[in-house]
């Protein structure tokens, strides 16, 4: 079903709400509705229409068009649509009704709009800060476009602390994070513990947000925002950096020549077949397994090499300007990645084969983290957490981009919903990967790399963009603006929504095998959590000199 | 058990040896692509600003002091080696080159000035470079065998007494 | 005169031991990254880490600083002392001064050492890490009680020198309880030496910072050298007690033996160590479980003398 037909059903079902409608292709809906309606709206196309709930985003449109505008964006991935019902409100007090009882998967989204933009979701079960710092003076919204980027803001409240929920009748808090030795990045688990088993969870995270989407609207341009997206993450950096130049080349209106198509497509996999063996070494490595975490690092090296051979940096590839991209792939670098790919291949055959028999490892991820199909929907998760509960979703499928429709190749699912299952997919993903990439060095035409653009690009034009991280869908959402820059730019990464689950995959179950279930859903804190961080102590930036850290770490405790 | 798994696992392990390389002890070059850190030729510079207006970090700072001195520096604090700068060089001016191995404690030690003598434009009066060195040299008098004056780059300082200084960065941002 | 020799045996061997022990944690790391496929530290590495680490500074945290100290003494102190009576390819120095009872308790001790070294720290984590020890302890000291037991009931007394030299193998027919001992104690050794599979509580998890969080400097040189010591201790006393064989030849032959078997368990326990992921507690509590039952049945079968 194409656009035009979805939204001949919208109107049957709701005609009355809707204000206006774009359909700039034929998998694009952006549908404007009344603020009043959008609980209405929302909860049919989630549930009669079985959508899947992508992001939600919070807009400050009043330099334009005096109201601020949210954004609900919803996926229909067999008929390959990427939708959005938005709402303008009234400036002033920015109300609209919370649409997370119905999509939970929402909650997040709502009051990350709360924080930073000011609108108030009516009705949400959680209303508590989400990005901003507990000190952080109310009524300061920092992407509301009266606020500059470089604010650091009167007011900020030192002593103010996170109201955590009461642990549930005979828990004990054990609080994981923000430093622990199995996180890389700091994200705080409140766990309510019970024995051994975990009762429940709080998360309070967000503790590296920054800026970088006030940082997009206020100094950059549409050449330079491509070097930030790809820093958002550490291993998925490609991805941001492709979805952010989709999202504007289909705003204007632009196609890039073919070669770079298959350039962006090749790229992306190199990155998912990297992420993928780091994963598994790093599962190996939470439950003790070092040798597995040094056999796959191993084996992963060699694409580190190609990369850094194609693009000139290991993993920030700084690959994409608007219209095309920066590098070319030439024969020779093509017959090295073909031997560099054999070799993998058959080497990644091997540590298959063996963990795959491995009781050992079974032990330690059988029945662990279980996230079934229901809380996959509910919650909105993605990736090879949701292809490992049997649900069939994968974006370069369903939503293609760059190369990816002209390429064939499978989508693995598993049944188990458990952190084997996540582990086997991701292993059988890394052969798809080298599949697609063969396919795509032998297809690549020759062309130019990079279209010429001569004018500047329209303004107040939405895109959307939905790439297939390893991790999941990430989701980009772009409005085109003045000044050579967008208006508006959110980046949904896929641990933003998967993270929203891990209170569900962790409770009843051994606190030892937390590690292992938050491990599995590969979460990526600095792609969720993207924003700024003014030192939380005092509001004022403060440089430690080494003599002081030290008196600070060395002081003898009371 | 799976014993037998667990040896075939160690066998496999061991028979990729070894892979630990000697660096730093033996040097490892990056490759040709490699993006390093960028070397400005103040040679070849004529002063447009296109690396300035392209640098996301906003790290190139392009300074009048006078209306025939531009100063172009280059911080490097925040250099994110994208290549940008290199890029969209008119004058290749800019190459990335491969060097890596740039740590220091010093913030002034990855910082690049190039201060560039440019006439001025008849009507406007703002700087513009004109084509050639020897131009450049024949149009102020300078001695051929002054090193001093090579490139034909005016390095007087007493102008830039209170201005920024390579070492403490307090050029305004933005 | 006898006493005297008797003691100067006993500080040599102690001495000996003293000097080994990290040159078998140097060769269990060195082989270990070979399986990893990378270089690995020096063999003599632990030597310059545990001399770090005495250079360091000596701080007092957490919630007893007092106790904390006295942890660390007292696993350092238990080490030592057993030290002195393992025998290391002669015979046991300080026969004696003490029988097997004081053995077991005095490496039961050892653990306990850990437990107040959690204890001392006071976090949250470190007293969860501590009811792990606790937990895996009272499964798996009994283990090693048992084996020693049986040997005890096999050489018809409770002194070192006749228990710890093979007597778990006198027996009338086939020594099915010392067959059944061997392979226990082999499949659960690595516990006793705390490596993967079974290092749960102690400080090399990633789960938890575990009762070690709060050490530095000396006194974590000082529980890091009790782990080593260990090693060798333990991997002396499952050969003296289960493959004693080689022990009547003469002087150096013997000694080599000794060590070479010594060493060769050293080499199985990596093996181990690199193939494996760690268990959970409930996973290895249960296979403990298992392990004490079946030992139980040996212990029956020794008191009938098979």
């Amino acid at each position: 079903m194409i656009a035009r037909d979805m939204f001949e059903q919208f109107k049957q079902r709701f005609g009355a709400v809707i204000r206006r409608a774009d359909l700039p292709s034929d998998n694009r809906l952006f549908v404007f509705i009344d603020p009043s309606s959008v609980k209405h709206v929302c909860g049919h196309i989630f549930r009669e229409l079985d959508a899947r709930y992508v992001a939600s985003i919070g807009v400050d449109d009043r330099p334009y068009s005096g109201k601020f505008l949210v954004s609900h964006n919803f996926a229909f991935d067999k008929d390959h649509l990427l939708c959005s019902v938005l709402a303008y409100l009234p400036s002033g007090e920015p109300r609209i009704d919370s649409i997370s009882e119905i999509v939970p998967a929402a909650s997040w989204a709502e009051r990350e709009m709360r924080d930073l933009i000011g609108i108030e979701p009516v009705g949400h079960r959680y209303p508590k800060r989400l990005v901003l710092p507990d000190g952080w003076p109310e009524g300061n919204h920092p992407l509301r476009k009266d606020v500059p980027w470089n604010e650091v803001p009167d007011g900020f409240d030192e002593s103010r602390e996170f109201q955590f929920d009461d642990p549930p009748e005979g828990c004990t808090v054990v609080p994981f994070g923000p430093f622990h030795p199995t996180l890389d990045e700091p994200a705080h688990f409140r766990l309510y513990v019970e024995g051994e088993m975990v009762r429940g969870c709080e998360y309070r995270g967000f503790m590296v947000h920054r800026g970088i989407e006030k940082l997009a609207e206020s100094v950059m341009s549409y050449n330079d925002i491509p070097m930030l997206a790809e820093r958002i993450c550490g291993i998925c950096g490609c991805v941001h950096n492709v979805a952010y130049v989709q999202a504007v080349e289909e705003a204007a209106g632009l196609k890039p020549p073919p070669r770079a198509e298959y350039i962006r497509t090749i790229m992306l996999e190199l990155e998912r077949l990297h992420s993928h063996l780091l994963w598994v070494g790093l599962a190996g490595h939470i439950i003790g397994f070092d040798t597995l975490f040094m056999q796959s690092f191993r084996i992963r090296e060699p694409i580190m090499w190609m990369a850094e051979k194609i693009s000139g940096n290991r993993k920030t590839y700084a690959l994409c300007v608007v219209g095309g991209v920066r590098w070319n792939v030439t024969p020779e670098i093509k017959a090295e990645l073909c031997q560099v790919l054999d070799k993998l291949e058959s080497e990644w055959q091997a540590v298959v084969a063996a963990v795959s028999h491995d009781k050992n490892i079974q032990r330690r991820t059988c029945g662990i983290g279980v996230a079934d199909a229901a809380l996959v929907k509910s919650a909105g998760l993605l990736g090879p957490v949701a292809r490992a509960a049997g649900v069939d979703i994968d974006c370069r499928r369903d939503h293609p981009h760059a190369a990816y429709d002209r390429v064939a190749f499978d989508v693995i699912t598993e049944t188990g919903g458990d952190v084997w299952s996540r582990v086997l997919v991701r292993m059988k993903e890394v052969f798809e990967s080298i599949r697609i990439i063969r396919q795509c060095l032998e297809k690549m035409e020759d062309g130019p790399l990079t279209l010429e653009i001569e004018n500047e690009l329209p303004i107040g034009r939405m895109g959307l963009s939905s790439v297939e991280a390893p991790r999941g869908e990430s989701h980009h959402f772009v409005i085109t603006g003045e000044n050579h820059r967008p208006r508006r730019w959110r980046v949904r990464a896929p641990t933003y929504q998967n993270l929203q689950g891990v209170p569900a995959m962790i409770k009843d179950q051994p606190f030892a095998d937390m590690t292992i279930s938050l491990g599995s859903i590969d979460p990526c804190f600095s792609c969720t959590d993207r924003l700024e961080t003014i030192d939380l102590r005092s509001g004022s930036v403060k440089v430690w000199s080494q003599k002081e850290l030290l008196k600070l770490t060395q002081a003898k405790k009371a | 058990m799976s014993l037998l798994s667990k040896l075939e696992e160690a066998a496999l392990c061991l028979k990729a040896g070894k892979v630990t390389l000697p660096y730093p002890a033996d040097p490892q070059p990056a490759p040709e692509q490699f993006r390093g850190r960028p070397i400005f030729d103040g040679s070849k510079c004529i002063g447009c600003a296109g690396c300035a207006n392209n640098c996301p970090a906003r790290e190139i700072l392009i300074y009048d002091v006078s209306q025939e001195i531009r100063i172009l520096q280059y911080l490097g604090r925040r250099c994110t080696y994208c290549g940008r700068c290199a890029e969209v060089c008119p004058e290749k001016a800019i190459t990335m080159s491969r060097d890596f191995e740039s740590a220091t404690n010093r913030i002034g030690d990855l910082a690049q000035r190039l201060e560039l003598f440019m006439s001025t434009c008849q009507r406007c009066g703002r700087c513009f470079k004109p084509t050639s060195t020897l131009e450049e040299l024949k149009m102020k008098g300078y001695r051929f065998d002054d090193l001093q004056n090579e490139r034909g780059i005016f390095r007087s300082q007493s102008h830039l007494e209170g201005n920024a200084v390579v070492d403490d960065v307090e050029i305004e941002l933005d | 005169m006898h006493v005297l020799r008797a003691i100067a045996g006993g500080l040599a061997n102690a001495g000996i031991i003293v000097l080994i022990a990290p040159l078998a944690q140097g060769i269990l790391r060195k082989l270990i990254a070979r399986i990893q496929s990378r270089q690995g530290p020096p063999l003599l590495q632990p030597y310059f880490d545990l001399l770090k680490l005495l250079g360091k500074e000596d701080l007092e945290s957490g919630e007893f600083p007092l106790m904390q100290r006295f942890a660390a003494y007292l696993s350092l102190a238990t080490v030592l002392t057993v030290a002195c009576f393992v025998p290391i390819g002669f015979a046991v120095p300080m026969n004696g001064a003490g029988d097997v009872i004081v053995l077991i308790y005095l490496l039961t001790l050892c653990g306990i050492s850990t437990l107040l070294a959690g204890l001392a720290a006071g976090s949250t984590y470190s007293l969860l890490g501590i009811s792990r020890e606790v937990t895996t302890m009272i499964s798996l000291e009994p283990l090693f009680a048992i084996a020693i037991i049986v040997g005890a009931l096999h050489a018809g007394s409770l002194r070192l020198d006749p228990v710890l030299r093979g007597s778990v193998w006198i027996s009338s027919g086939i020594p099915w309880s010392g067959l059944i001992m061997l392979v226990l104690m082999f499949l659960a050794f690595p516990a006793f030496v705390q490596r993967v599979p079974f290092d749960i509580s102690e400080a090399e998890t990633e789960l938890m910072e575990g009762p070690l969080a709060e050490y530095s400097g000396p006194k974590l040189a000082l529980f890091k050298y009790a782990q080593m010591a260990k090693l060798i201790i333990y991997s002396a006393l499952f050969v003296t007690l289960f493959v004693p064989w080689g022990s009547e030849l003469v002087f150096p032959i013997a000694w080599l033996f000794f060590w070479t078997k010594v060493f060769g368990l050293v080499l199985l326990v990596t093996l181990i160590a690199a193939t494996h992921a760690r268990y959970r507690l409930d996973q290895a509590i249960r296979t403990f479980a298992g392990f004490i039952g079946i030992a139980f049945v040996a212990l029956i079968l020794a008191s009938y003398g098979h």
